[in-house]
This record gives structure tokens, sequence and C-alpha cells, in this order.
């Protein structure tokens, strides 16, 4: 790892991929994603998310560019970089005669370790997706939530330094996706990096210590949720119905139907804004500006 | 490449692709060893001699074969495909797994699935006095040789048509799986045939037949005959194994 920093359990130079028929995936992606966090890839279908994650996990070649994990060339040394990663792809489904227990028990094995760590890592994973109740139960019986958290459990199980996750809450209920968020902080908290690609931004907001913006194939940014946050020209958004407002006095205004989100960069902005609306009789609150305004206006969402 | 962790692997995915399947859906083996016994099922009834004629016997022969052949060529088109479809296969790329395992795994797999069936058609040849040592062992041998050759083909087919869908590969594995098992001479002899009887040297599936007639005394020797089948075999197993070698690739380019 003579050029990379010892700190950093990814880096990505120059990763580009270009599919048949000239679509252009990924473009020049610099990337480093350091030990022990939990890294969010953002961006708008067709960003390129998944086209990365499957180049990081050895089963796609990229046109040109290096990846590095733990050290290990992607490129050239994918067997090195096997031993250290595990995956749950993105629209990943359940075997029907398979158990969880068949998924995270087999997928230990198959790792290298011996029955009884598999046994004692299948269980605890099990466990910590809410799944040791149904460890027995063939997937073909199970809901798709279950199913899910069984493939996010064989993962868990790996006990693998770098674990990449392509959208691994879709399809989960709200308890679901806080059990697998909880259960991601803790392995980071053990010091494996975690690595996940999701539309969701509280999502984003409530797991990442760090995340990226990816948008048509390139890095729009890169920082924890407060740094990209700061990165848009405004403070607040104020949520108004479209005909009580006289939209010439704003400059940032994103249309939703018949309501504005008009974003503002001053308390006193707000204040005023809410002020008038509630002399109008019209319910208004200023709130921060989320990830998500954020999101919009970085990834090239249109505002008015 | 760790010998010892291949072949671990090989066994742990032979062991997930069959043991849960035959534990959970056992009725899938039942199928299997009724659709390979039907033809035996009208050829005792209306065969001359019945259950105790030659052509019984001959029959049988097909019935082990095509107990092992249908499933070998069916579902290495099937798995192969359908592993793609749900990601397992990408999971199991990123994990420290030789692709070698992963095939070798998958083609152990419908093994062990077609093995029940096997055993009972093969002991039942025994019963009726067809197998002798030296049959056993063609038996044996030929067996092995047809399933990697048609293990070797449905992972070329599986491997050159990705991108056909999932359901249309399932049709064509079906198909095949008839093709190679119930109309060439697998069943019936290949004198049967007349001047078309060179068809027995086409396929896989009617080589190991042949052998096996030839082996347990229900056709006319000849020596150059049983040879010419065996290199078939050996080279049909060795062709295929080179095309997937070849163009199957754990990554995609």
């Amino acid at each position: 790892m003579n050029n990379h920093s010892q700190q950093n359990a990814i880096v990505a130079k120059g990763v580009s991929k270009t599919y048949e028929k000239k679509v252009e995936a990924l473009k020049n992606l610099d990337l480093e994603i350091r030990k022990g966090e939990v890294f969010t890839l953002l961006g708008p279908n067709g960003a390129g998310k998944t086209t990365f994650l499957r180049i990081l996990c050895t089963q796609l070649m990229p046109t040109s560019g290096d990846a590095y994990i733990l050290g290990d060339n992607v490129i050239s040394d994918p067997e090195a970089v096997r031993a250290n990663i595990a995956m749950v792809p993105q629209d990943a489904m359940a075997y029907a005669n398979f158990t969880p227990w068949d998924y995270a028990y087999y997928f230990c094995l198959l790792r290298g370790m011996d029955k009884a760590t598999s046994k004692k890592h299948a269980e605890d994973s099990l466990k910590a997706m809410l799944m040791w109740d149904k460890k027995s139960t063939p997937c073909q019986s199970m809901s798709g939530g279950e199913k899910r958290r069984a493939l996010i459990a064989a993962t868990l199980a790996s006990d693998a330094q770098v674990m990449m996750l392509d959208e691994p809450t879709s399809g989960l209920d709200a308890i679901g996706r806080r059990n697998v968020w909880s259960a991601l902080r803790e392995r980071a908290a053990q010091g494996k990096t975690i690595i996940l690609t999701t539309h969701m931004m509280d999502e984003a907001e409530m797991v990442s210590d760090r995340l990226a913006i990816i948008n048509k194939g390139q890095l729009v940014t890169v920082g924890t949720t407060s740094e990209i946050k700061r990165q848009v020209p405004f403070k607040y958004r104020v949520i108004v119905p479209e005909n009580e407002i006289d939209k010439s006095k704003f400059s940032d205004i994103t249309k939703i139907g018949d309501r504005l989100v008009i974003y503002l960069k001053t308390d006193d902005e707000a204040i005023e804004l809410v002020r008038v609306m509630l002399k109008k009789n019209v319910q208004a609150e200023a709130a921060p500006v989320t990830l998500e305004d954020a999101f919009v206006r970085l990834a090239g969402g249109e505002l008015e | 490449m760790n010998l010892k962790k291949i072949l671990r692997d090989t066994w742990i995915i032979a062991y997930m692709k069959s043991v849960p399947d035959i534990k959970r859906q056992p009725l899938m083996l039942i199928f299997i060893v009724a659709l390979a016994a039907t033809p035996l099922f009208f050829i005792g009834l209306f065969a001359e001699g019945g259950a105790s004629g030659e052509t019984f016997r001959i029959g049988l022969i097909g019935v082990m074969v095509s107990s092992i052949g249908f499933i070998a060529i069916s579902a290495s088109i099937q798995d192969i495909t359908w592993d793609r479809y749900v990601k397992l296969r990408e999971m199991v790329v990123a994990m420290p797994v030789h692709p070698l395992s992963y095939s070798m795994g998958l083609t152990l797999g419908y093994l062990i699935f077609s093995f029940p069936g096997f055993i009972a058609f093969t002991l039942y040849g025994i019963y009726l006095g067809i197998f002798d040592l030296f049959s056993l062992a063609v038996v044996v041998a030929s067996t092995i040789l047809c399933w990697l050759a048609l293990s070797a083909i449905g992972f070329t087919i599986a491997t050159y048509q990705h991108k056909t869908s999932p359901n249309t590969l399932g049709i064509i594995a079906n198909m095949l799986s008839f093709l190679f098992v119930f109309l060439p001479p697998v069943y019936y002899s290949e004198e049967m045939l007349g001047s078309m009887s060179w068809i027995v040297y086409l396929l896989p599936t009617s080589n190991a037949a042949a052998l096996m007639r030839y082996s347990a005394n229900l056709t006319e020797w000849n020596q150059t005959a049983f040879v010419l089948h065996w290199l078939i075999l050996i080279i049909t197993v060795i062709a295929f194994t080179l095309l997937v070698i070849k163009m199957a690739r754990w990554r995609e380019p």
C-alpha cells in the first residue's frame, strides 16, 4: 500500500466505465473511503452507484482507472480483494428452499471459517437482524422484508473488513430499517468499513459518517451530512401554497404541485416570510434545509 | 490456488445446491425418477417379453442414463441462469471462492440430486442379473463421463446465452433434456435405427447408454464401436470444459 494512506479502506483513482453502446456509467471517479466508517453513495437512478460497487466487488472491469481495497488492487489482484469483502447486491432475491441459516452458515464456511466459528457468526448476525426465530424457515415462506434481512444477515456474518450493501433497506419497514442501521453502525464501531447506496435521505443522514453524491457518473461532492448541507447557499426552507405568494421576490424556489418550497439564506428572511404567511392565516414553518434539499440542488435537480 | 480450499468449497456449494432442495422438496426427486422411469413402464407393458425381456433390460439402462442426464443438462443451464438472476452469483463472486469451486460445486450438486434414483435403478439392474463387476465398472465410468459432458454442455449454453431471459433458457433447457434423453438411442438399441444408427455417436447420453449395453451383453460386441464411444465421451468432456473455461468469466468485461 505504498501510495495509499493507511487510513483508507478504499481508494479509487480515475475510475471510468463505458458499457456497450457507448453508455458512460462512470467518468473519472476519484474517491477515498476511510477505514471503519459508514460511507453512503447517494445519487439519482442511473448515476453510476451500482456500477462503482460492482467494480469494487471485482464483478465488473472498469474501462480505465484503478481501485484499491485495503491496499489490494481490484483489477490486478481480485483474489486478495475478495478475501476482505462481502456484498448484498441490489435486488438480490433469496433462494426459495434456502433458510436464513443456510445463507449465513454456508456463506461463513465459504469464507474459510471453521464450523464452530461459522455457527457463532451465523447465530450472531441472525439475532442482530431479528431473524433468529425464523432461522429454519425456508425463504419461500417469508415476507419480502424478511428475505432481505436474511441476505443482509449473511453478509454481516461474513465478518469481512469491507461490507458493501446496494440499497440494503429497500422493501423494509421502519423497524427493519432501523434494525439494519443499528447493525451497520455496530459493525463500523468494530472497525469494519461499510459502504452502502441508497435513495433514502433519512437513511443516509442517520447511518453515514460521510457520503458522496454521484450524478451522471461523476463525483459531485463528498463530506459529512453537515458539510454537504453547508454547500448549498441557503439555510432554511419554507413550504407555502403557490397562490399565496409573489414568486418574483424569491430567487430559489422549487415547485411541488400546487406548493412552493422557498429557500432562504438568512434567519431574517425566514422569519419575515413566516410572519407574512401567518398574517394571511396560512400555516408556514421555517425549517433548516435537509440533506434532500442539498442533494436535489447538488445533483442537478431543477429549481424554478 | 489452494487445492484444499477449492475442494472444500466445491463440496459446500454442491451441498448447498442439492441438500436443501432434496430436504424441502422431496417431490422433485420423485418427479425426476418418475420422469426417467415412465418410458420403462410402457416398455414393460407393451414390449416383447414384458418386464423380463431384453427390451426391458435395454430400457432400464436408458432409465439409468436419463436419471443422471436429464438433470445434468437441465439444471446446469437453469442453475447458472437462476443464480445470475437472483444474484447469488454476485454474492459468491464477492467471496474468496474460486470460480472452479463454483462450477464443480454446481455439477456435483446435480449428481447428488440424481444419485438416489440412479442407485435404485442400478440395484434393480443387479437384481435382474444385467450387471456383473465389469459392466458395473463401465456403468460408473460412462455415467460420470456422461454427467460431466452434459454439465459442460449446459454451462457452455448458459455462458454463451447470458443475455437470454431465465424463462427462455428454462424452456430451452427442458427441450434439450428431451432431445438428449428421449429421442436418441438411450432407451432402445441403435440397431432399431437401421441406416441411421450413427446417431448413437452424436450425444453423450446415447454414447453412455451404448457402452452400458455393450458391457451388459445387450448388444452384439463391437470393439471399435466400444472404443469409439469412450473416445467421443472423453473428447466431448474436454472440448466443452475448454469452451467453458475460455468463455466463463467471474468478472464481466
